[in-house]
């Protein structure tokens, strides 16, 4: 293996790990924007749409149907969570989201435990994604390179939506002053719930797409929710550019430190937090406040 | 007044002599995570600074403790008191960097520091012994030849002892002109810098003493259970204490350690009736902090308030939580 194609594979995984992580980040990142909170029960989210996904695969019998329909309903759920739980504590302090969010994760997590026992799922790939593709010579697996471009995809999706949509423009003025918009007649509600939902079929997306490479087990969502904040805050919680960048390098810091220094890859993603918070408190893309 | 202070006083001190040792041990572990509890406290409930990395101190006084009492042959409560000192002295930078961010991005700060601790344990495997922590870690006797600190009953004075002091410590802190400082940042910190404070330098300083107590409890934890793991470090633990200040009634000091035993009551009361008692765990925090806002203390002193005399007004703040 040459070590140009060594490079360009490592940097297609970094990709696809980080587009894994950006489904997961984004969601978090706009939550936060529009309602100022921290959603603990994300990670949860992205764990349930990984097992909606796999009994939908098995179900459904198509991988198609089980990635367009588990981010509905678990969006679906976030909806409902949003409406009835989090809806009575917006005039409370944030100490109280953090509670009910981090109760929320508990009893996901308890009810997936329930739902699908402890043994971890998986299932299989499509046959069109299945098997490599070679790349400078060296095979690369499909799955991966469909993970990345996907990811590119949902990026350019997601801006054209919140840059050249009425929606997107709405949830673009409810995160930089949702009074002003109430006060336009805009019902913030319902824009709250709707990015609720958004921010969690997203990570069900996630969840979903993850289940080939990581199967689906119980500790999903304990893992990863923390990688998402760390991304979060590296990107400037609120920003969606914040979320893109900072995923990127997280999944470019982990794919690479894994090679390189494996001893230190599970803390160089904290150590890079603390480098971009010394230098700028707000985080890359963050406003001042 | 006076029995107020006494009563809970004796009743710690007889505890040993009429509940069964099995009690005794439960009973130790809830005043150490009370003692976790109520060093969170003085960030959560009197700075108003929601940490969700406060398992950092915990987990830094256990490997600490652990290490002093596996390596350095230190005495019982000598180790004990070094390691919690320890962990005030990294506290220092750690706030440092923390208190630069505000709100949520505070939380966040000290979750991320307390990961990077995770992983360090987890990985500096000659060290922490990775993903097995340390084992057997002694009740080493002494100092000056006592032994009794290394019995059952007198590890649980040992412990009550800390919770103590430490209480009474933290009552006269919150009650000094830093601690009134400490909460005028919590109310309104602009107000507090423009009337010539620095709210940064108290932030750091209270930083540094919740994770001092913090850091006493992890100490203590480690001779309790005999190991240390990298989970001490976890962010679940933290949600946890956190559930445990703002359940028990955050502000009070007291109600943090009520908030300790019933969560630990709570679990292993319903771990023995179900199998899935996390469900109903998750589902009563999430109903406690809809419906009771201020706490089981909150709620115990209202119910006393007004049954003794015409409710006093709870003071009203901006930020929802009631000064006591």
């Amino acid at each position: 293996m040459s070590f140009a194609s060594f490079l360009v594979t490592q940097a297609l995984n970094a990709l696809a790990l980080s587009a894994l992580l950006f489904f997961i980040s984004v969601g978090l990142t706009l939550i936060f924007g529009i309602m100022r909170i921290i959603n603990f029960a994300h990670g949860a989210l992205y764990m349930l749409g990984a097992y909606a996904g796999y009994s939908l695969v098995l179900s459904t019998g198509s991988y198609w149907a089980a990635l367009a329909l588990a981010p509905v309903l678990v969006g679906g759920v976030g909806v409902g969570v949003e409406r009835v739980l989090l809806r009575p504590l917006y005039r409370r302090e944030h100490g109280a989201f953090l509670l009910v969010t981090f109760g929320l994760a508990l009893v996901i997590a308890e009810a997936i435990r329930l739902g699908w026992g402890p043994t971890p799922r998986r299932f299989p790939v499509p046959p069109i994604l299945a098997g490599s593709v070679t790349i400078l010579g060296d095979p690369f697996p499909t799955y991966r390179l469909f993970l990345a471009a996907f990811g590119c995809l949902m990026v350019l999706a997601l801006w054209q939506f919140l840059e050249r949509t009425r929606l997107g423009l709405l949830v673009r003025a409810t995160a930089q002053n949702a009074e002003m918009v109430h006060a336009l007649g805009v019902n913030v509600d319902w824009i709250r719930a709707g990015v609720f939902g958004l921010g969690c079929g997203l990570a069900a997306l996630g969840g979903v797409l993850a289940v080939p490479l990581v199967t689906a087990y119980l500790g999903l969502g304990v893992s990863v929710v923390v990688e998402a904040f760390v991304i979060v805050i590296i990107g400037g919680m609120g920003s969606f550019v914040g979320s893109v960048v900072g995923s990127l390098l997280i999944g470019f810091v982990q794919t690479f430190g894994n090679f390189y220094l494996p001893d230190l890859a599970l803390a160089a993603i904290y150590l890079a937090m603390l480098a971009v918070l010394v230098l700028r408190p707000r985080g890359l893309f963050g406003h001042e406040e | 007044m006076r029995s107020r202070v006494a009563a809970p006083l004796a009743a710690l001190a007889v505890a040993p002599w009429l509940l069964p040792a099995f009690v005794v041990t439960s009973l130790t572990e809830v005043l150490i995570l009370g003692l976790f509890a109520m060093s969170l406290d003085l960030l959560v409930g009197y700075t108003g600074l929601d940490s969700f990395g406060h398992a950092a101190a915990y987990g830094l006084g256990a490997y600490g403790a652990s290490l002093l009492l596996l390596h350095a042959g230190l005495s019982l409560p000598v180790a004990v008191l070094a390691a919690a000192a320890l962990t005030a002295l990294v506290a220092v930078p750690m706030g440092w960097i923390c208190t630069r961010a505000t709100g949520v991005s505070f939380a966040m700060l000290t979750l991320a520091f307390a990961q990077l601790l995770y992983a360090i344990a987890y990985r500096w495997q000659s060290v922490t012994g990775g993903s097995d922590g340390l084992a057997g870690v002694p009740r080493t006797p002494g100092p000056f030849g006592i032994t009794w600190f290394t019995s059952r009953a007198g590890f649980y004075y040992l412990v009550a002892a800390c919770l103590v002091l430490a209480f009474a410590f933290c009552r006269s802190f919150v009650a000094s002109p830093v601690g009134t400082t400490l909460l005028a940042i919590r109310e309104n910190e602009m107000k507090a810098d423009a009337l010539g404070y620095n709210p940064r330098a108290y932030k750091i300083a209270v930083f540094v003493v919740a994770a001092f107590f913090g850091g006493l409890a992890g100490a203590l934890y480690a001779p309790f259970a005999g190991f240390a793991s990298p989970d001490l470090f976890f962010w679940i633990l933290s949600g946890q204490v956190l559930v445990m200040v703002i359940v028990g009634g955050a502000g009070s000091l007291v109600g943090p350690v009520l908030g300790a035993a019933v969560f630990l009551l709570l679990e292993n009361y319903l771990s023995t009736l179900t199998n899935s008692w996390a469900l109903i765990l998750g589902s009563l925090f999430i109903a406690f902090v809809i419906f009771v806002p201020e706490g089981l203390w909150g709620m115990v002193r209202r119910r006393i308030a007004a049954g003794a005399r015409p409710a006093p007004p709870l003071v009203e703040t901006d930020s929802g939580r009631g000064v006591p």
